[in-house]
């Protein structure tokens, strides 16, 4: 445990970086904005300043109506990830659950494209989107956890498999369900691949109070997962209803996983790198380990995103490709770290 | 709050398991606050699920358990962890905690939902480390401490629930004898100082009689004796349900039971030599087992089926000749048990009881000493306590006697044959 002061460092270095990279991300792109016009332009908005001399009304549009709200909702998704990553992985005992890699966003996404493709995108697809996604991610994670259960825990290689059935079979469900959607495909599949482009406020809002309600959630679990980490019997034994515990929990991980794909699409990887790094800083235990996750995602979504949005301007990358890119080794490198203390185990 | 006289756990009647066969019958026992009970018995005898039973880990299926005077299975999870404390064998917690860390969380049924822990949680957890030795080790990673080191960190996480119950499940497996020593010398000082009531499972028989205030012995998932130490531990017990033969001599020093069991050897190839035995109400069994291990090809009659002697005769897969309980020998059976008795290189006679039942038997082995068969007679009992028959089973054996070698027990039995 590292001591409290050491701690509230962490937490002040990860604001900070967080903050940064807010200003990076608004300053970056076809237009440059000065981290110090944003600055101005808060106070303006916050009515402390008038408006500040030497600043085009454009910028302004730009910053607000553009670059805030895209990194805004990057950053409300980046916590929704990794948060679900983290009570995921508490919940399965595995270091190396994500929603994508278990296959809940791509539940989520089959439920979403079912309501798109079939409702179109009016006014039943804003409402009907996240709820449609919330079924799938729910029937989803019930389903990996029952399959890669055996025994106690759940073991690695069984979860990787089961998540790799499970989204074997989502995708080709999905894959029916949109050759049924005709023009509309380009549009799924970009999507699909994990896209913030051009949504403004109203995905924010519409989004912002779901994963609000997930991270409450998931604070009231933390202390109860570390009880979980030391598996089924003893949490019961240290005073934890497992099954209810157990079913919550999934219930809020697919909430905030549902969440993240019914705005944003598939976006892999922030909710498996996040809370590792973190643990790696503050320590294993939930309670300490969700501040720092909810500083973290959001800044390595909205680092990501900006790399997206820049590195082969005025092309756009999906910001799923970008996180899998960075993901991906991180991934294969954990793998391997766990196959060998596995091995060290057995 | 029951008094100090009250027991802290009452098993009654619990029957359970996990589906198919129960796997603990009808056990009923009791632990009194700073009382240390040991269960024992062979693997497989349902210490673990009657463990599991008591720390609301599984339901019986019928009976009912009772700590401090209430249901377990009746209240929250969080409440039963503030009256039951459970050392599992081992834990692998799934992340990195420090020892601190993770002896706080035996707290965890006394924090609120949001709470860290006052610093009353803190002092218990101090508390319960200094009581096991890892106070030094609180800011060490929990996957970096030994085998004994971790063991007595999960310890200090049950002690920190501060229940009047607590259940160990083999704490010592795996740790070396200085470290046994240690675990188990906690466990007694918490039973002492703080009438803190203990139900453990050990595998050591001579550790459990040295730490225990009363033993429970299980078998096939019953109660088969509970008691001081000293009259459970003994060699009949060791023989019926572990089938091993030992010597359970009385320490000098302690007084306490002490188990010796022989240096483990090659079990002797069959020999080709053929033994016949006698018995009857259990006499003959304990030799079954033995006489097979000698290498002999064993058979047994005339035997009355039911009697223990038969049931045993039929688990070891001996040749045998059986006839219907409480029913005399007719002609055929005996025989047949004459032909067994002639292809016999040895005969031995049990001090069974004889009545007009199984006299015949007793004119077989008279037959086959005329005819030369080398015999012997165990003689534990005499035959005057065990002829039913008015005095002609006192005058065959008198005549067996000058035929035959007497052994005065089962040991001098093995040694003549030998």
């Amino acid at each position: 445990m590292i001591a409290p002061r050491r701690y509230r460092r962490v937490l002040v270095g990860l604001a900070l970086l967080f903050a940064g990279s807010v200003l990076l991300a608004v300053a970056l792109g076809a237009v440059w904005i000065s981290p110090w016009s944003t600055l101005r332009l808060f106070a303006w908005k916050l009515r402390l300043t008038s408006y500040p001399a030497g600043v085009p009304r454009s910028t302004e549009v730009i910053l607000f109506q553009l670059r805030l709200p895209r990194v805004a909702l990057a950053a409300v998704v980046g916590v929704a990830l990794a948060s679900a990553g983290m009570l995921f992985q508490g919940l399965f005992r595995n270091p190396l659950a994500d929603p994508a890699i278990i296959g809940v966003s791509s539940g989520a996404a089959l439920g979403a494209v079912i309501v798109i493709v079939f409702f179109g995108a009016g006014t039943l697809a804003a409402f009907g989107v996240p709820i449609a996604a919330f079924a799938g991610a729910l029937v989803t994670a019930f389903l990996v956890y029952r399959l890669a259960r055996i025994g106690p825990a759940v073991h690695v290689a069984t979860l990787l498999l089961a998540g790799i059935a499970v989204a074997a079979l989502i995708s080709s469900l999905m894959s029916l369900v949109m050759s049924f959607s005709g023009q509309q495909i380009r549009d799924i599949y970009a999507w699909l691949l994990g896209g913030l482009v051009g949504q403004g406020w109203r995905s924010v809002a519409v989004v912002t109070p779901l994963v609000a309600i997930g991270v409450a959630a998931a604070a009231l679990s933390a202390h109860d997962l570390n009880l979980m980490s030391l598996g089924e019997e003893r949490a019961a034994q240290l005073g934890v209803e497992v099954d209810r515990f157990k079913r919550r929990s999934i219930a809020i991980g697919a909430l905030l996983a549902a969440s993240a794909v019914s705005v944003a699409g598939v976006i892999g990887f922030v909710g498996l790198m996040t809370p590792h790094l973190l643990r790696l800083l503050v320590g294993s235990d939930h309670r300490r380990l969700l501040p720092a996750v909810l500083l973290g995602g959001p800044t390595l979504l909205v680092l990501a995103d900006l790399v997206a949005r820049t590195a082969l301007a005025p092309q756009e990358l999906p910001v799923g490709v970008v996180t899998a890119l960075i993901g991906g080794p991180f991934f294969l490198f954990l793998l391997r770290r766990e196959g060998r203390t596995a091995g060290a185990r057995a | 709050m029951p008094g100090p006289e009250e027991p802290a756990l009452v098993i009654d009647g619990v029957t359970s398991g996990y589906g198919g066969e129960p796997v603990v019958r009808g056990v009923s026992l009791s632990v009194r606050p700073g009382e240390v009970v040991g269960l024992v018995g062979p693997n497989g005898s349902g210490k673990t699920t009657l463990v599991r039973v008591v720390s609301r880990a599984l339901r019986p299926r019928s009976g009912r358990v009772l700590v401090m005077g209430r249901d377990p299975y009746g209240m929250t999870a969080r409440d039963s962890a503030r009256l039951i404390a459970v050392v599992p064998q081992d834990l692998q917690p799934a992340f990195s905690y420090t020892v601190l860390e993770f002896v706080l969380m035996g707290r965890s049924p006394y924090l609120s939902r949001f709470g860290g822990g006052d610093p009353n949680d803190w002092a218990r957890a101090r508390e319960a480390m200094a009581a096991t030795s890892v106070q030094h080790l609180a800011d060490r990673p929990i996957e970096e401490l030994s085998g004994g080191e971790r063991r007595r960190a999960i310890l200090a996480q049950a002690l920190a629930q501060e229940a009047p119950l607590l259940l160990l499940d083999e704490p010592t497996t795996h740790l070396d004898l200085r470290h046994t020593v240690d675990v188990l010398s906690i466990v007694r000082g918490l039973a002492e100082r703080r009438g803190v009531a203990v139900l453990a499972i050990l595998h050591d028989l001579n550790l459990a009689a040295a730490t225990c205030d009363r033993l429970v012995a299980l078998h096939r998932g019953c109660v088969v004796a509970e008691g001081p130490p000293e009259t459970v531990v003994t060699a009949d017990l060791l023989r019926n349900i572990w089938g091993i033969e030992a010597a359970v001599e009385t320490n000098d020093i302690t007084g306490l039971p002490s188990v010796q069991v022989g240096p483990p050897r090659a079990a002797p190839l069959p020999i080709g030599r053929r033994a016949h035995l006698i018995g009857g109400a259990g006499r003959g069994a304990p030799l079954m087992r033995r006489l097979t291990e000698q290498g002999f090809e064993v058979s047994a009659g005339v035997l009355h089926a039911t009697d223990t002697d038969a049931v045993v005769a039929e688990r070891l897969n001996l040749l045998r000749v059986s006839v219907p309980p409480f029913s005399e020998i007719d002609p055929e059976s005996a025989a047949e048990c004459r032909a067994l008795i002639r292809e016999a290189d040895l005969i031995v006679v049990c001090d069974a009881p004889y009545g007009p039942g199984n006299l015949v038997n007793l004119e077989l082995a008279i037959e086959a000493a005329r005819a030369g068969t080398r015999t012997i007679l165990l003689e534990q009992v005499s035959i005057e306590e065990r002829d039913f028959t008015g005095g002609r089973a006192t005058a065959l054996w008198s005549e067996l006697r000058v035929l035959a070698r007497v052994a005065p027990s089962y040991e001098d039995v093995a040694i003549f044959v030998g």
